[in-house]
């Protein structure tokens, strides 16, 4: 597919991520499966959590929002309530999603908003120089814990997994073509898409090179039979972290209303929140 | 000023909140005007509650802290508040006979005629409205009409021994001699509380999103709001936090509608961040705080004027904001309004301060108060196809410090609302000559801001007055009471308000002191921390301060006795 950088949410500021860095891969693939969907600058909007992740608010043409460390989900959900005729992209990374803000994440995934939601998992906080996070394998050694990190990581999938979702991805940064495959399913997902991306650190994510993930990466579409409507199938393909990690569409149901859908008062409300900023009478309620 | 004081205490679940609002929903309709305040505990059953109502023929809007009639369910409750009770006074009671000097009693066994009715003991708080009713001497009528009212969802046999109830204790005593000594006029006034007005002048003003969590005192609005959503048609969203609350609305005002928060001290404390991300991003933001008692979870059920310095200082870095200080009910209803317009021209947060005494006393105002016209101001650059602005230019720099700011998605020009530091388009920025002069564009608006707010309020004389206040807050309330009182006396009391108390608007606090030779503080904190900003701001020297801090509002006994001890 030919890109054109600058209609297609162009790239302006030199970028100023580590040679190698995964989120060189991740924004050409969102860009181009935004892209691919139909979509262009003034109907998108990005919004960016605070991290190596966040670094790319200005590396990319269209509307974005550069917020604050661990609250990107809430803003965009915000932002996809007032107006849902726009595509709200929020992107995350592992310490963001799994430590300053979990409680974001869980209720994003039950309400069910209308975003995609990336989480870059590099396993490891990079702008603050390669601290461990809450998904840093057990063992590695980083930048605050010398000694190795003496906790059990949390499973991301598995977690996201317990909480009724309606859309589970995982892709890698390693391989933009199935990033662009996987993200142009979730831009499609009419509800909360919640995508996990294994990230590659090269400079402080040494416990999971590349090498390492491509040794252990297998992809669900090959899998015979594979059923992305069955949770428990899903819960039970997350459950390695170390031998088989696999990359698919782990769980899909369309079938769940997204949150502006669930809302009683608004079931026949054709207007979106942005357009009805007007001024009404309020004798009725007195 | 003639006014009849009423308490009901009991313990909170035993129906005294019932008494209280059906007698003071009664006497409204009768042509009073009333004032009514709650005193609970922070529980669901159990402790003493106090349910309090002053009514008057004239418009009054605070609270004095005695009663002529006191209502007691329960002993305990009877004796907590029987020394409010003035000489000449009636104790109306369900309990064991009981005899004091100086006070009229009426007392019948309530719990005995309440089974007696066909009724339960709970019900035996209708007996009670009955004998209330009496004692105050208006027709059985006007009462059955407001039980029916009411309980309309009921079963008519629930309601017959409701009404049967309120009858046999209406017909169980006397109405007592020389308490009410003035007549209702014609008026069409609502009893309304502020929680509900700031609701409806978010309605009014285009608000059509509203992020809270649950909060006292600022959860009566978002059990209002949800409770008429199906009118409104608003989103009315529970968040998980006060963190998200905040950042939803962000989100919201984002995109270009407009959203409010609502809390108290503590959830605010959560959401500090957020308003400071407001500030660089230059986004608007509106976030209602309802004062209560701190610090820590200090009294979640009274009330303060404690958050101001919160208010005006809170959050990391610096950035322009306008604080905006309720006082009551037509304050809560209009200055919503005026605090997204705000928001949205000046692209800065605006902390709308009320307090659980605003929020939760009741009050009648007159109902065409509410047809009023309400001015909506975006600041926003409209229009598709912007040839002008372009996305170079959402942090333009100005004279004013205001840039042009465009709703996304509302033509072909994008923008980055970055809230990392950033030069005119948006981008980052770490350049020193740049910083500056963003910097500066940002702390500008405040000049814009302060040449655009509307002016402090002098209630009263204009100068020369005998004893003179500043204050802010409720202190209004029981400031404009008092200066009536004093005005009867041809005493010159005046009281100089601040609604918007931030930036201070200092030439008014001056002229005052200029007019007026004997100038106090009144305000519901501690630390007087307005005195303390209009005195370091102005050089002007308080001769004395009325500060309170015991989770009650101002009573005009309060400053009464500040007169009578400072003044004349």
């Amino acid at each position: 597919m030919a890109y054109n950088f600058a209609k297609n949410f162009g790239i302006k500021n030199a970028p100023t991520w580590c040679p190698g860095c995964g989120n060189f891969a991740i924004q050409i693939a969102m860009k181009n499966a935004l892209t691919s969907e139909g979509f262009n600058p003034n109907n998108t909007v990005f919004v960016f959590d605070v991290g190596c992740s966040g670094n790319g608010a200005d590396k990319i043409e269209a509307h974005t929002v550069h917020g604050l460390h661990g609250r990107a989900i809430s803003l965009a959900a915000g932002a996809a309530i007032a107006n849902p005729k726009m595509k709200v992209v929020a992107s995350s990374g592992d310490g963001a999603t799994f430590s300053e803000g979990p409680g974001h994440l869980i209720h994003a995934i039950r309400n069910n908003y209308p975003m995609f939601f990336m989480l870059h998992n590099n396993e490891n906080y990079g702008l603050t120089t390669g601290q461990a996070s809450a998904l840093t394998p057990k063992g590695a050694k980083m930048n605050a814990t010398p000694d190795g990190v003496y906790l059990e990581p949390i499973n991301s999938l598995q977690f996201v997994l317990s909480l009724n979702p309606s859309f589970v991805a995982r892709t890698f940064s390693g391989d933009i073509a199935h990033m662009t495959a996987v993200f142009k399913e979730a831009v499609k997902h009419d509800g909360f898409a919640f995508v996990e991306i294994l990230q590659t650190c090269p400079t402080y994510n040494k416990a999971t090179p590349e090498a390492w993930y491509k040794e252990r990466i297998k992809k669900i579409e090959d899998l015979k039979d594979y059923d992305s409507s069955d949770i428990w199938a899903a819960r039970k393909l997350a459950e390695d972290m170390e031998k088989d990690i696999y990359l698919g569409i782990f769980y899909k149901d369309s079938s769940r209303e997204n949150f502006l859908k669930m809302i009683p008062n608004r079931k026949n409300t054709k207007t979106v929140l942005v357009e009805e900023v007007k001024k009404h009478s309020v004798s009725s309620f007195l | 000023m003639d006014r009849v004081r009423i308490k009901i205490a009991g313990q909170s679940g035993s129906g005294l909140l019932s008494v209280g609002e059906i007698i003071s929903s009664a006497i409204n309709y009768l042509g009073y005007n009333i004032v009514t305040d709650r005193e609970y505990p922070s529980l669901i059953k159990g402790g003493h509650s106090c349910f309090t109502i002053n009514v008057s023929d004239k418009p009054i809007f605070s609270l004095s802290e005695g009663a002529d009639v006191l209502v007691a369910i329960d002993k305990i409750s009877m004796n907590a508040y029987l020394e409010t009770l003035s000489k000449g006074g009636v104790l109306i009671h369900g309990g064991e006979d009981f005899a004091k000097d100086g006070i009229n009693i009426a007392r019948m066994n309530t719990k005995e005629v309440a089974l007696a009715s066909g009724g339960t003991a709970i019900m035996q708080n209708m007996v009670l409205t009955g004998m209330v009713w009496k004692v105050l001497g208006f027709d059985f009528e006007k009462i059955e009409k407001e039980v029916k009212t009411r309980f309309k969802k009921v079963t008519k046999e629930i309601l017959d021994a409701n009404i049967e109830c309120v009858k046999r204790g209406y017909e169980g005593v006397e109405t007592a001699q020389g308490i009410w000594n003035f007549e209702a006029k014609k008026t069409d006034n609502v009893l309304i509380d502020g929680s509900r007005a700031v609701a409806l002048g978010a309605v009014a003003c285009g608000v059509r999103a509203y992020y809270g969590y649950p909060m006292s005192p600022s959860s009566g609005i978002l059990t209002y709001l949800a409770e008429i959503n199906g009118k409104t048609d608003m989103i009315v969203k529970q968040a998980e936090d006060e963190i998200t609350a905040s950042q939803m609305a962000l989100g919201s005002m984002y995109m270009g509608t407009r959203a409010l928060v609502a809390t108290s001290g503590g959830g605010y404390d959560l959401m500090t961040e957020t308003v400071s991300l407001a500030g660089i991003m230059e986004n608007p933001l509106v976030i209602l705080i309802g004062q209560r008692p701190g610090p820590g979870t200090g009294l979640p059920t009274w009330t303060a004027q404690g958050d101001l310095d919160l208010a005006i200082h809170s959050s990391h870095g610096e950035f322009p904001r306008v604080v905006i200080g309720l006082s009551d009910i037509e304050d809560s209803f209009e200055l919503v309004g005026e605090a997204f317009n705000f928001t949205e021209k000046y692209q800065t947060p605006v902390i709308l301060l009320s307090e659980k005494t605003i929020l939760e006393s009741k009050i009648s105002v007159d109902r065409k108060f509410f047809d009023r016209e309400i001015k909506i101001e975006r600041g926003l650059t409209e229009g598709k196809n912007h040839e002008e602005p372009k996305r170079g230019d959402r942090y333009k720099l100005t004279d004013s410090g205001i840039s042009p700011r465009w709703i996304p998605g509302d033509g072909n020009e994008y923008y980055f609302a970055n809230g990392d530091e950033h030069f005119e388009n948006g981008d980052d920025t770490e350049k020193a000559e740049e910083i500056h002069l963003i910097y500066e564009k940002r702390m500008k608006k405040m000049v814009a801001i302060k040449e655009n707010l509307p002016a402090p309020e002098i209630f009263g004389v204009e100068k020369n007055a005998d004893i003179s206040f500043v204050g802010w807050g409720s202190s209004k309330n029981a400031m404009r009471d008092v200066i009536e009182t004093y005005a009867e006396k041809g005493v010159k009391v005046n009281y100089l308000h601040y609604s918007f108390v931030w930036p201070l608007q200092e030439n008014a606090v001056k002229d005052f002191f200029k007019n007026n030779k004997n100038v106090n503080l009144i305000e519901g904190n501690y630390l007087g921390q307005f005195g303390n900003i209009v005195e370091s701001q102005t050089g002007v020297k308080f001769k004395n301060r009325l500060l309170k801090f015991d989770g009650r509002a101002f009573f005009i006994e309060d400053i009464i006795k500040f007169i009578d001890k400072n003044g004349i």
